[in-house]
């Protein structure tokens, strides 16, 4: 028999959030049923079909809401190969800083160090993966408000000088936006503006806590999902009219920002090092020109050239966090451009996956939420990669 | 899966149609609807994800059965584990009424 459109429709959208795909069918098959029951019998009431299937469909109640439920009681079983392949490449990560560390003034304890972190990212991480996603709509808020109260907890706990501790919460905020932007996405324009609010608080911290990586993180994420969610018609609006609202506003805000910054003399003295390191080779530029000079002596395959006027010090002692933020550098010159150059392709491989992955995801909410993911965990790494070549601008601050 | 499905008072309800025969979920919100005098209206948004966490905790199993209009309707039967549960809720839920009747104006209420 030949469903309505209406209920086509209507099932289609419960189908979408539901993301394990083994159970979509014999679900869908039920709720169809029903549907059908329903209008049957409200024919048989006298009422006239089109006016039925309406009244089926709203006696169902809101599509999104059922098939989340039905996402939730339809739990995916767990990608095994995917977290196997997570340990491994923590395990390659750590076998390299200790082969590193052996080398390093105190390489040994920021080793241990390291261990220690990774076991409790490993705990946050299984917690992360199992635990049921779709809280990140349901309490987006009171994340919300706890990120905020943990950055302004730890600034005035720690002082500026642990900006890196303080990152760590607002490394989140792309994440839990893209929760808040589903929990209040049929609010019309208001809803966009809401949004728009959310984001600066965030972008603010990271601007006074002076870590400009996550600010660009914030801002560009930020962005990109609220554009994503225009896009696909979500808060009601009109599509052109929001965009530019939405892109001008962020151009003023922004350019605020950059005034308010560059019109410090330290940020203007800040820039000039960072794309010139050699102007202060000996303080604020140390680490661009150790770096700028070492990898324009290191080779495709094997270790680089020696370097003059740095003595007989070996790479890792003269590059603070050559096991950590620097280590890129540190293995492009010991072992060579290829390194450089096959981490790259695995790291786009990598994003490719995830990204095709996320296409994937049906349900509204985890489309946005891997967004938000991945463009985090992307701009990270692009952050870090830009670093290591030797242009500070953005601290890799937060890898690892 | 949802823990909070279950706790509730619609559990119990499901769980006692359950009881007395097998139903399919469109008969389900209708013999509900039809005992309690149009009092308890269940949604079937709300119906299905109850069924089938309760089919996954072993408190109803499921089976498929073709009807005359060549429709296949999904059936639901209370297990064992079911039976059990049932009574634990109706148990829990008539002391829980009992209190309440007291509170409010002793037995002579509960009963009138």
């Amino acid at each position: 028999m030949q469903l309505p459109d209406k209920m086509v429709e209507y099932l289609e959208t419960v189908r979408q959030q539901i993301r394990w795909k083994k159970a979509q069918a014999p679900v869908l098959e039920e709720i169809r049923n029903h549907l059908s029951d329903q209008k049957d019998a409200l024919i048989k009431d006298g009422i006239d079909e089109e006016t039925a299937i309406c009244k089926a469909i709203e006696e169902m109640s809101d599509p999104v809401v059922v098939g989340e439920q039905l996402d939730r009681t339809h739990r995916p079983r767990p990608d095994w190969p995917l977290l196997a392949m997570t340990a491994i490449l923590l395990l390659f990560g750590l076998s390299i800083q200790f082969m590193i560390g052996l080398d390093i003034h105190n390489g040994m304890e920021m080793f241990y160090k390291q261990v220690i972190w990774s076991g409790l990212a490993i705990i946050v991480l299984l917690v992360a993966y199992f635990v049921d996603f779709t809280i990140m709509g349901k309490y987006s808020w009171i994340i919300y408000l706890l990120l905020i109260a943990m950055t302004i907890g730890g600034s005035w706990f720690y002082g500026r000088g642990y900006a890196r501790l303080t990152a760590i919460p607002l490394l989140l905020f792309p994440t839990i936006f893209a929760g808040m932007v589903y929990r209040i996405r049929n609010r019309g324009y208001g809803g966009l503006i809401l949004c728009g609010a959310t984001a600066i608080i965030p972008a603010l911290l990271s601007l006074f806590t002076h870590n400009w990586t996550v600010l660009a993180l914030i801002c560009l994420s930020c962005l990109t999902i609220l554009t994503y969610a225009l896009a696909k018609g979500w808060f009601n609006v009109r599509k052109l009219y929001s965009l530019l609202i939405l892109y001008l506003s962020s151009a003023i805000v922004l350019s605020m920002m950059f005034f308010t910054l560059i019109s410090q003399p330290y940020a203007r003295q800040r820039l000039q090092v960072v794309f010139n390191p050699s102007l202060e080779p000996t303080s604020s530029g140390y680490i661009g020109t150790v770096i700028q000079r070492f990898l324009s002596n290191s080779r495709l395959i094997g270790e680089g050239l020696p370097v003059n006027g740095y003595g007989q010090y070996p790479l890792s002692h003269l590059l603070p966090g050559a096991n950590s933020d620097f280590i890129l550098t540190y293995l492009t010159y010991k072992f060579g451009w290829i390194i450089f150059i096959g981490i790259i392709l695995i790291f786009m491989a990598f994003i490719t996956r995830s990204v095709l992955m996320g296409t994937r995801q049906r349900s509204l909410l985890g489309q946005l939420v891997s967004l938000a993911i991945i463009l985090t965990f992307a701009i990270q790494w692009f952050t870090f990669i830009v670093s290591n070549s030797g242009f500070l601008l953005f601290g890799p601050l937060t890898l690892h | 899966m949802d823990k909070s499905l279950l706790s509730g008072s619609t559990t119990m309800l499901i769980l006692k149609l359950l009881e007395e025969t097998d139903m399919y979920g469109y008969e389900m919100i209708e013999e509900l609807g039809k005992r309690s005098k149009n009092v308890f209206e269940l949604k079937a948004g709300t119906l299905y994800p109850l069924l089938h966490t309760l089919e996954q905790n072993n408190m109803l199993i499921s089976y498929e059965k073709v009807t005359e209009k060549a429709r296949i309707r999904k059936y639901y039967s209370i297990t064992k584990r079911g039976r059990k549960h049932l009574h634990e809720k109706a148990e829990e839920w008539g002391v829980y009424t009992a209190a309440v009747n007291n509170v409010l104006g002793g037995v002579d209420f509960a009963t009138a």
